[in-house]
Order: structure tokens, then sequence, then C-alpha cells
């Protein structure tokens, strides 16, 4: 085995033994199943007030919600994925580089024939297969209710649509993982390593689409994109500006149109490379950080 | 002021199944500088904690200064003061601002004249306004020993007060624990890895082996019942190496 | 008493001269300014337009009246209070778990604890300092709010408008130090540096963004492009009429949301600023008698975490989880 892979499987190994990324995993995939039956839960609801309205005698309109394809239950995985699979992301970049420092084991670790940027490369490499597998299984599992709320099995192309999803997700959540290893080497002290890189992320997810849109934050929990105000004036100029900066909605919008969603319109070609170029800095970020930072104490 | 400072009976921690500290009796009287001696994990710090009210024991008592610690809890807090090791402080207060909180929380009723007593007996004058972040490891300590004694306790808790120190900062430590207790008149009972140290400032030694207090003598006496031995650091694992077999 | 208004004054020393501290406070200040501009530049982006149409109107020689788009300044506070609802609860998080894991990673709780101590003066203290604290920086930030409400956003304030404004800060006080003492709590009852904090953001998480994020999904309108009602071309009368028959799915729908701490606060403050059209220019008796039972809650919130955080610093527990 050479080091580039022990580093891998120590980190792998490191990253599943922690209870409290464990908590936020949990969170994550229950949230994943739970949207699908809450989804199925609306849309009773929803064919029980338009039998009502029929009743009424007040539309002559189909169903609006037989137009939808069961694509439409994993819609609310997006905006999981945006809230809590990039903050467990921040939490097992912050711990995988927090953890050599508070026990000390970046000592040992440079004392060897290590490059700094090799041992943070095979970390990240490390978290990002971690992060895969996490998904892959979300995947499956919101593969799996969806067929049960809809009755049948998903069809393969719908399925491909959903894998695609979560291909795009493993993208967004790099960079906050790259992110978060940064922030861990570079904070003073374990509560700023956690804070810098969670603040970053509440400006990129609800302050910088304000700007852009005039979307008021609680609406940006909407899982499609927030659409642009009109462009002139003050939004013209902001807009330019921040929408390449606003990950969450950039992601958003590139999920809306994978998942068909109706309401989104464009395509996804910037999107993603937006999405690629951020998972880039983040890795960059991350791997390049000097002896000198890795080796710094702590001041709890 | 009653003749012994410290002492206890059947004194026992348990953490679950492990025993921790296996039913001490000892006795410190006043006036004297207790060296407590011990391997790794041998319960030195969980007794300073029985003692300074941080834990409760599992059974057994202690009484420090005439106050039970279990009934009287909060007479022996006025009673004692504390040096954790590796102590630490608000590092965006002054030493001052540190010293008037701990003061404060001590009960003392006239703070300002009582820390700038403090400041000029650890020889910590024209520096009591600069932020504690500042300091060094030694002036850290020597602060740490400024809170202990701020409230002038009667007994002073030392735990590993030298760790970490450069050997000018333990000679200075030892030149203020000495003072501590022929000046002003305090009981100073610390935990301990320097067993050349304990020669030269504990006036007694007690051994503690896996939660057993093995050995108690003066240190004078203790030097002279083992002819045989060099230091007290061959004493010291003789006395252990007995107990062991 | 003494000793929990020594430990108040310590802690609020501490906290001034925390540089981190300030600058997250300035963050948030400047945030819910920006919002409070963007939306007085979105403002007189529908006044432009509406200018527009009059134009276009008059151009194609038709006099009909348009009502203009109306100001109502308070309304303008909308993303202001939802940031504090979410990134200044966040941040009220982090001041509460830091509140403790300072104590514990300096060593000072040793410290502290070898004093001779009332059983609840610690955690007394550390309250009393976060009550001080949040009610001096929402003060601050509603005195910055006002004055841009009247200087970038050229709002006219009555007289009724500043007690609004003053009934909303006080709930916002109370919400904040909610999540402070929750975060608290955590800390105390936790052995492991960021233990505490991870899990208050699980429950910041939840809490924040999950519970009112279901809430809003389960809502039958929100599930169609557009709104159901409005694809289905019925108007605001008969929808009313319709979702009367699916009152228990809806009081379903409704405890989720009352679940959250959040959302009653976010009830009671747009009632006040008038964000929720019904409450729009009412009197206050009326908004109270729509919204005492989100004060209430809010009310019983700020007790339990009070409870929460008195009982889980006690010296006993804390040192208990102390490295």
């Amino acid at each position: 085995m050479n080091r580039w892979t022990a580093i891998i499987i120590q980190e792998l190994l490191c990253t599943a033994r922690e209870r409290l990324p464990q908590l936020l995993l949990a969170v994550f995939v229950g949230m994943i199943a739970a949207s699908a039956f809450i989804g199925s839960s609306a849309r009773a609801s929803v064919a029980g007030v338009y039998r009502e309205v029929v009743r009424q005698g007040l539309t002559t309109a189909p169903n609006p919600f037989d137009a939808l394809s069961p694509l439409y239950y994993a819609r609310n995985t997006v905006i999981y994925i945006v809230l809590i699979g990039a903050l467990l992301a921040i939490v097992i970049g912050v711990r995988s580089t927090l953890r050599d420092r508070q026990a000390r084991t970046a000592d040992l670790i440079l004392s060897r024939d290590v490059r700094p940027s090799h041992y943070l490369g095979a970390k990240l490499t490390g978290l990002a297969l971690f992060i895969l597998a996490l998904l892959a299984v979300s995947a499956v599992i919101n593969i799996g209710c969806i067929s049960i709320v809809t009755g049948h099995a998903m069809s393969f192309d719908d399925g491909a649509r959903i894998a695609s999803l979560y291909a795009v997700a493993w993208l967004f959540m790099l960079p906050f993982v790259g992110l978060g290893m940064a922030s861990g080497i570079c904070s003073s002290s374990s509560t700023t390593a956690l804070l810098v890189p969670i603040v970053i992320w509440s400006v990129m997810i609800f302050i910088l689409p304000l700007l852009g849109t005039a979307a008021h934050p609680v609406s940006l929990l909407n899982p499609v994109a927030a659409p642009p105000a009109a462009q002139s004036g003050f939004f013209a100029v902001t807009s330019s500006l921040v929408a390449p900066l606003s990950l969450g909605e950039q992601f958003k919008h590139v999920s809306a149109l994978i998942l068909s969603d109706p309401q989104a319109t464009g395509t996804m070609t910037s999107g993603l490379l937006i999405i690629a170029a951020f998972a880039a800095a983040g890795c960059a970020a991350a791997t390049m950080t000097g002896r000198v930072r890795m080796r710094s104490e702590l001041h709890d | 002021m009653t003749d012994t400072a410290i002492s206890t009976t059947a004194l026992t921690k348990r953490y679950g199944s492990h025993q921790a500290l296996n039913e001490l009796t000892l006795s410190v009287p006043s006036g004297e500088i207790f060296g407590l001696l011990g391997h790794n994990g041998a319960g030195k710090t969980t007794i300073v904690n029985l003692l300074t009210t941080l834990m409760e024991p599992s059974s057994g008592t202690a009484v420090i200064g005439g106050h039970d610690i279990a009934t009287a809890s909060n007479q022996v807090r006025r009673s004692i003061g504390y040096l954790p090791e590796n102590v630490q402080f608000y590092d965006n207060l002054t030493l001052a601002e540190n010293l008037l909180f701990f003061a404060r929380l001590s009960g003392v009723r006239a703070p300002g004249a009582r820390i700038r007593d403090v400041l000029e007996f650890l020889d910590f004058t024209g520096r009591e306004n600069h932020r504690m972040g500042t300091f060094s490891k030694g002036m850290r300590q020597r602060a740490g020993i400024a809170q202990a004694i701020v409230h002038n306790p009667s007994v002073l808790f030392l735990d590993e007060p030298t760790s970490g120190l450069d050997p000018q900062g333990v000679a200075r430590l030892r030149e203020i624990i000495i003072a501590l207790n022929t000046d002003l008149g305090m009981t100073i009972f610390m935990n301990t890895h320097l067993l050349a140290e304990v020669t030269k400032t504990c006036t007694s030694i007690g051994i503690l082996s896996s939660g057993t207090l093995i050995y108690q003598d003066s240190v004078a006496a203790t030097l002279d019942s083992f002819p045989g031995q060099e230091s007290l650091e061959d004493i010291y694992l003789h006395i252990e190496a007995g107990q062991r077999s | 008493m003494t000793e929990t208004l020594t430990l108040a004054h310590k802690e609020l020393t501490d906290l001034r001269r925390n540089r981190f501290m300030v600058v997250l406070f300035a963050f948030l200040a400047v945030t819910v300014v920006l919002s409070v501009v963007v939306a007085s530049a979105d403002f007189r982006l529908k006044i432009a337009d509406y200018h527009h149409y009059l134009d276009a109107l008059a151009a194609s020689g038709n006099a009909a009246a348009v009502p203009a788009p109306q100001l109502f300044p308070l309304q303008m506070l909308r993303g202001g209070i939802e940031y504090l609802e979410i990134i200044g609860s966040l941040f009220a998080v982090v001041l509460g778990y830091s509140m403790i894991t300072k104590e514990k990673g300096r060593g000072t709780l040793q410290l502290i604890f070898s004093r001779p101590l009332g059983r609840y003066a610690f955690a007394g203290g550390k309250i009393l300092a976060l009550v001080l604290l949040w009610t001096a920086t929402v003060t601050g930030l509603f005195i910055v709010i006002t004055a841009t409400l009247l200087l970038v956003g050229n709002a006219p304030l009555q007289g009724g408008d500043y007690l609004r404004l003053a009934l909303a800060a006080a709930h916002t006080i109370a919400y904040l130090i909610i999540w402070s003492l929750l975060a608290m709590a955590l800390a105390s009852l936790t052995r492991r540096t960021g233990t505490g904090l991870i899990l208050a953001l699980v429950l910041w998480l939840i809490v924040v963004l999950i519970i009112p994020q279901i809430g809003d999904t389960m809502d039958p309108d929100n599930q169609i492009p557009g709104g159901l009602f409005a694809s289905l071309q019925v108007d605001a009368s008969h929808e009313q009429a319709v979702m009367a028959h699916f009152t228990g799915y809806e009081t379903t729908r409704d405890l989720i949301e009352q679940s959250s701490v959040t959302k009653q606060y976010e009830r009671a403050t747009f009632a006040y600023l008038g964000i929720k059209t019904e409450y729009n220019q009412q009197p206050l008796g009326f908004i109270w008698a729509g919204t005492f039972n989100n004060t209430l809650w809010l009310l019983a919130g700020l007790a339990l975490s009070v409870s929460a955080a008195l009982l889980a610093a006690t010296k006993k527990t804390i040192l208990r989880k102390a490295p």
C-alpha cells in the first residue's frame, strides 16, 4: 500500500467513526427518505383539493398534478443538499484537519517524508470518496422511496436523472469540504474553524441571491432558483456581479433542469461550469496550505 | 487555625468499576510544604480535585482547615487556593482584570489593595495592565499563583506547578512557593514529577501508587531512613519497586 | 447575587474585546441594512415601472386611473427580519456555545468553581450577560434599521411605527436569547470541543430551516408552479371555502410549523411590522388578538431555555463534562 492509499483509508476510517458527522448524516439521509413521503402527502392533499374544487363547479381545468412526473418527489432533495449536505461537507472537512491539530498528529506526519500538499490532497480524496459513497446510498434510498410512493418502479430515464442530480450534488459539496479543511488548518480555534465556513456558506446561500434577485431569504428555501429581478438600475449591476457567486442558486437551477421542473428554464452549462470552478477552487485552497500552518497550535 | 491543615479518612473515588483512589488516609500539618509523588495515573490529580471540592468522593471524608469537604464545601473553598496544571486565563482581559474577577468571586472585600500586594509580592508591578494573551508560560504560572492567593487562603493546592517551565522559571517558582510558606504561612500541597524539586522545596512527602498511599514522612526523615540510596529519586524508585513486588 | 454580577461583568468585558464577535455583530448589522437597501431599490423599481405603465397608457390615449404601488415602510424589513431569523440565530448559537467552551478550553472552570459560589451563580452570570448583550445589540441593530429606513428608504415613519419597531425588537431579543441559551446548555452537557456546537447546529438546522420548509412544502398552494388555486382559476374567496374542507390537514401543517420557535417569532414580528398583509395598518389590539399565542409560545421557549441553561451549567454537571 503506498502513502496516498494509506492516507485515504485512514481518512475514510476516521470520518466514518466520528459520531457527530454521523448525526448530520442521519438527518440528511432521513430527510432524503422523508422528502418523497412529504411530497406524497402534499400530492394527496392537492388531489383532494382538486376534487373539492371540481365538485363545487369552480374549475374545468385538468388536475395540474397529473402533468407532473415522479421526479417531482425529488425536488425537495435539492434543498436538503443545499442546507444539510453543504453543512455536512463543512463539518467533515473541518474535523479532518482539526483532528490533526488537536491531537498534535500533524507533527508525527510532517516529521516523515510526506509533502503537505500530497498529504492534504490524499485526505481530500478520502473525503470526496466518503461523500460519493454517502450520495450513492442517498440516491438509492431516494429512488426506492419515490418508487414506493408512486406505486411502481422508477423508469430508467428518471433513475438516470436522479443519479445525475447526485453527481452534481457531489460536485456542489466538494468546495465546502475544501473550505472546511482550509478553515480547520488556518483558524486559531475550533470554534472559528467551524464558524468561518458556515458564515461563508450563509453568505452564498442567503445573502448573495438577495442582492441579485431581491428574493427574501426564506423564499430561498424554495427548491427552484429565484427568478432574476428586473434587469434595470440597481439589480442590473448586482445580479451580473453576484449571480456567479450564488453557488446555491446555481445548483438549484441545474438541479431543477435535471429534474425537468416545469418552472426551470434556460441551460445548465454555465451553472455546471460555475459549480466545477468552485469545486476546483475549494480543492486548491485545501491542498495549498503550508507546513507551518498545519502545525500551528489551537487556542480554544 | 487547627494544627492539621489537611486530613483525609478512607477517601475513595471510583469511576465506574475503576478505583482511582483507594481509602486514602492522610494528614498534613499546618505550615508544611507537602509534595505528593506518584506515577502517571496514580491518582494525584484526583486527590487534588477532591480536596479542592471540584469532585465529590465516592466514600470517605476529608477536612481542610477544620472544614469538611462534603458538608462545608463553601468554607473549604474560602480557605483554599488552587493552581491547576497548565493554568489558563481570559486572554482578552488584563492581569489586573483577571485578578479582580477572581478576587471578587472569592469574596475579597477590598480587592484593589489586596491585588496590589499580590502583584508586588510576585514581582508583577508595571505589568498589571497588560493583557494575559501577551504573557509567557512562566509569567502565566506566576499569574496562576496570584489568582490562587489573591484571597489569602491558608492552604494552597498546586497541581504540577513547574510543568513546562524552563530552569529559570522553575527556580523562580520555587522561591515563590517557599516564600508563600515561610512569609505568608500558607500550607502547600503540591503534586509533582520533579523529584529534585521536591528535595529543594518540600518539607514532607507522600507517595501514591495506583490510588493507594504507600509512604508518608518528612523529607529529612526520608533521606535519613534510606542510607543506601543516593537521592530522593532512588528512594522513590526503591519504594515503588517494593510496592510492586 | 454579587458573584453573578461579577461573572456577568467579566463576560461582557471579555466579549467587548473579542474581535471575532465584534466582526460577527458588524456582519449581522451590514446584512440587515443591506436587505433594507435592496428592498428600497426594489420599491423604486416598482414605482419606475408604474410610471412607465402610466406613460404607455397616456400615449395610447387611455385615461384609466391605476392605483400607484403603496409604500409601507415597515414592510421593507421583511428581508432583515428573515436574516435575524436565520443568520442572527446562527450567531446566537455560536455566542452561547462559546460562553461555555472558552471556560472549558482555558481551564478557568476549575478556577471559578474552586471558589464559594452559589449553585446557580455561574449559569446566572452567563445568562445575565447574554440578556444584556442581546438587548444592547438588538437595540443598536433596530436603531440602525430605523436610520436606514429614514435615510435610504426615504420612509415617512409615524409615532406608531416606532412602537411597532420596538415590539419587533423585543421579540427579536427573546428569540436570540433562546438560541444562545440552548447552545449554552448543550455546550455544558457535552465533553468534547465542537460536539456541543455541532449538536446545536443540527438543532438550528431542524428548527430554523427544515421544519418551516416542511410546513411550506405541505401547503397545497405551493405545490404547483404559480400556485394551485391560480392554475385552477379559483379566486381568494372560493379558495377559503374549499380549504374549509381540509381543516384537519391544515391543522397538522400548522402544528408542524408551530413546533418551530422560528415560525412563532416570524408570525409575531411579521404581524407587528405589517409584513403579513392581514395585519398591515391594523391597530395593535387587533394584532395582539391574532398573534398573542405566538408571543406566548416564544416566551415559553424563553422560559424553557433559561431553565435548561440554569440546570445544565451547574458545577456538578459542567465539571463532569469538562475535558
